[in-house]
């Protein structure tokens, strides 16, 4: 077990070093460095300020030193700053992550309330009219792209019924008078971005809640506890849905990192201000610093995630043995 | 009549029996298992007609006469089946291109033009030009009375003076059915190579890793297990958003041409090909220790031979549902990443740069935004559908008799 978890730890330290080492070589790639931007934007600037500049910035040395210099910059927190916001980027990632929490944990809630008691009455029911109903959403959600979606719930619920604001984080300018309405002014705004990212999870969670109860409700302990004459709640629930939970919680885990990927979409759908968006408009912007820190923070935290995940499963099912 | 009943059920249950008894091959038993899935012959049909609309659509465009490019500035965001008259600029150059093609015939069709006083122009070679801005009935009206032998030519002219869009116009006037019937070339096109090429990259990666085991399993594996782990959009726009021209190697297969589309396949592929290649080496795992390879061994096959005669044709059919999977999936990244502007750049129509530039107009022409989202949840839902069906029908635990 200790083994199995150092092994993990090591795994996804590796990975975040591999992978931060190969973002930082895509980066270079990006048309347009930090020098040529400013040159074009200066088109006066003379040869030998543009040497002048290189060696400045580091430009002028070869990739893996200046992947050193930076990462030993990081290590000592110095993130660096924005070259499209002139603040530090420190100061953006603090929020942004704030928000795509949030964002994440509230989908991930809303689509588990949904798509749970769906599986487990498609379970019990199966090839009747709701399990062929449910059955075809569930592939509807699977299949729809999210961005559309958002798209179709804005013309419904913002520009034709508006009911709900389109996109933003809060309503700007408004000062709160206590914290209940901050948060439903801010729940207002988070409805359909939540709805949009959780389609996807609502779908893919209800066919694996019914396939996983289905297989726990064919074992032999149901029919000894139906025997038993225990009620009919206690058995679905006592003894098949537990039994249906564990391989739940591994859909659940993986399912981190879709929902993040999910996210960045929605959120730039929406102008939802999280990590995602955050990505998306430094990269289209070229403010390297922002994109760099946004995208392996982001990324490693998905990746711990989901190493807890691995980690807490072998303590919710203790047949689990790790080689 | 009751004994009449039964003579007629005791045949049906013999037809029954014979048709059991008789051998079946493992394709009509997988066939026959897939027809029970409704629901995915129905997605079999979906994707059976998106392919032909989509290689048909040359000819439409010579059936309409319209075409996914010619642009109509006067006449943006036409709601759905709507009539337009085409700009002076389109009449002229497709007047422009006649006269230079029959620089006799047109001096007859001139003189006779004027003769019979159906335009006045004021040079005479401004004749034509002056036909061109009639209406189009009138212009068919006009070439009825004049004889030349070019009538069949000037009347598809006259024809393109006015063009019907059924599903009416976008944000440049340009007809939305042409473009969404290119935009399925493009984004099927897409989903598809990515399927097939990820499911050539993960089934020879997890051939070489399952038959050789050892170093170059456990290698290959946390490569893996790696890509897997990553979320998976956030890495495709950091690459997507590169400039792969400055890479040497890849700047050459990247012509200007298709450029966006090629380089959306390679960087699609390169991060999907993950799952066939775990697919494919668990399989070939557990064909290693079966006695039917021993034996090819025992015969003195090579590696090439054992892998690519003996264990392919063991891993297709659970490798078929998972590219089948993989279209469904692409087709929404592809979406996805040119919704984003980071994936097929226009002028070339793909469902998702379509659905990026109706983002910002969902106030002037909310059916632009709608459509093309339409067609990728009608084609991916097929897929899946599809895929679903054949994991059913090849899946021998899900097997009825």
């Amino acid at each position: 077990m200790l083994t199995f978890i150092l092994r993990r730890i090591v795994q996804t330290l590796v990975v975040i070093v591999i992978l931060s080492y190969v973002c930082f070589g895509l980066m270079t790639l990006m048309p347009g460095d930090p020098v040529e931007l400013m040159i074009s934007a200066n088109p006066r600037i003379s040869a030998e300020d543009v040497t002048r500049l290189r060696e400045f910035y580091g430009l002028d040395q070869p990739l893996i030193k200046r992947y050193y210099t930076w990462i030993s910059d990081i290590s000592k927190g110095e993130l660096g700053y924005s070259r499209t916001y002139r603040i530090p980027v420190t100061e953006m990632m603090g929020p942004a992550l704030t928000a795509t929490f949030i964002l994440s944990i509230t989908s991930l809630l809303f689509s588990l309330i949904i798509a749970i008691p769906l599986g487990i009455v498609c379970a019990l029911k199966p090839n009747s009219k709701v399990d062929y109903i449910a059955n075809l959403f569930s592939f509807a959600g699977i299949s729809v792209p999210s961005f559309w979606l958002g798209i179709v719930l804005i013309i419904i619920f913002a520009v034709n019924l508006r009911w709900l604001p389109a996109g933003g984080y809060q309503t700007t300018g408004l000062a709160y008078e206590n914290i209940f309405q901050e948060l439903m002014d801010k729940a207002k705004y988070l409805i359909l971005p939540m709805v949009s990212l959780s389609v996807q999870s609502i779908g893919r969670f209800s066919r694996f809640t019914r396939s996983a109860m289905l297989e726990a409700m064919r074992n032999d302990y149901i029919r000894t506890a139906r025997a038993k004459g225990l009620s009919n709640r206690v058995v679905i629930f006592q003894h098949g849905f537990r039994n249906a939970l564990i391989p739940l919680i591994t859909i659940i885990a993986i399912s981190f990192s879709s929902i993040f990927s999910g996210a960045l979409i929605t959120e730039t759908l929406f102008a939802y201000p999280g990590v995602g968006r955050l990505i998306y408009s430094s990269i289209i912007g070229n403010d390297f610093n922002v994109a760099m820190v946004a995208f392996v923070v982001s990324v490693s935290a998905v990746l711990i995630m989901s190493l807890v995940s691995d980690i807490l499963y072998g303590v919710v099912d203790p047949r689990i043995s790790y080689k | 009549m009751n004994t009449a009943q039964n003579t007629t059920q005791k045949a049906q249950q013999k037809a029954q029996i014979a048709k059991m008894e008789k051998a079946q091959t493992i394709t009509q038993i997988v066939y026959s298992q897939f027809k029970e899935h409704k629901a995915a012959v129905i997605g079999a049909y979906v994707i059976l007609i998106f392919v032909v609309v989509a290689l048909s659509a040359p000819l439409i465009e010579k059936f309409t006469g319209l075409d996914a490019e010619s642009q109509n500035v006067f006449n943006r965001y036409r709601p759905p089946m709507t009539r337009v008259k085409a700009g002076t600029d389109v009449r002229e150059t497709s007047i422009q291109r006649f006269i230079d093609a029959n620089p006799e015939e047109v001096l007859i069709i001139q003189n006779q033009l004027i003769s019979q006083q159906l335009v006045k122009p004021i040079r005479p070679e401004d004749a034509l030009y002056d036909w061109a801005q009639l209406d189009r009935t009138k212009a068919m009206d006009a070439i009825d009375l004049i004889d030349t032998s070019k009538k069949s030519e000037l009347r598809a002219i006259a024809n393109r003076f006015e063009s019907f869009h059924i599903l009416g116009t976008d944000e440049l006037g340009r007809d939305v059915m042409m473009r969404l019937i290119y935009g399925t070339r493009v984004s099927m096109g897409v989903g598809i190579l990515v399927a097939l090429a990820s499911a050539l990259i993960g089934l020879l990666v997890g051939a070489v890793a399952g038959f050789y085991g050892g170093f170059i399993d456990t290698l290959l594996m946390r490569v893996t297990d790696a890509l897997l782990s990553l979320p998976l959009m956030p890495v495709l726009i950091v690459v997507a958003a590169d400039d792969l021209q400055k890479i040497p190697f890849i700047s050459r297969i990247l012509t200007s041409g298709n450029e966006s589309i090629l380089k959306l396949v390679l960087i699609l592929c390169l991060f999907s090909w993950m799952s066939v290649a775990r697919l494919v080496r668990g399989s070939i795992l557990s064909l290693r220790e079966r006695e039917f390879i021993l034996a090819s061994k025992t015969l003195g096959a090579t590696d090439y031979t054992l892998i690519t005669r003996h264990m392919f044709p063991n891993v297709i059919a659970p490798m078929l549902v998972s590219v089948t999977l993989g279209v469904g999936e692409s087709i929404l990244f592809e979406a996805a990443l040119s919704f984003l502007g980071l994936g097929i750049q226009p002028p070339t129509p793909s469902w998702g740069n379509m659905l990026f530039n109706a983002q910002e107009l969902i106030y002037q022409a909310p059916f632009l935004a709608i459509l093309p989202g339409l067609l990728i949840l009608f084609v991916t839902i097929s897929f899946n559908y599809l895929g679903d069906g054949l994991q059913d029908a090849i899946d021998p635990k899900a097997m009825r008799r």
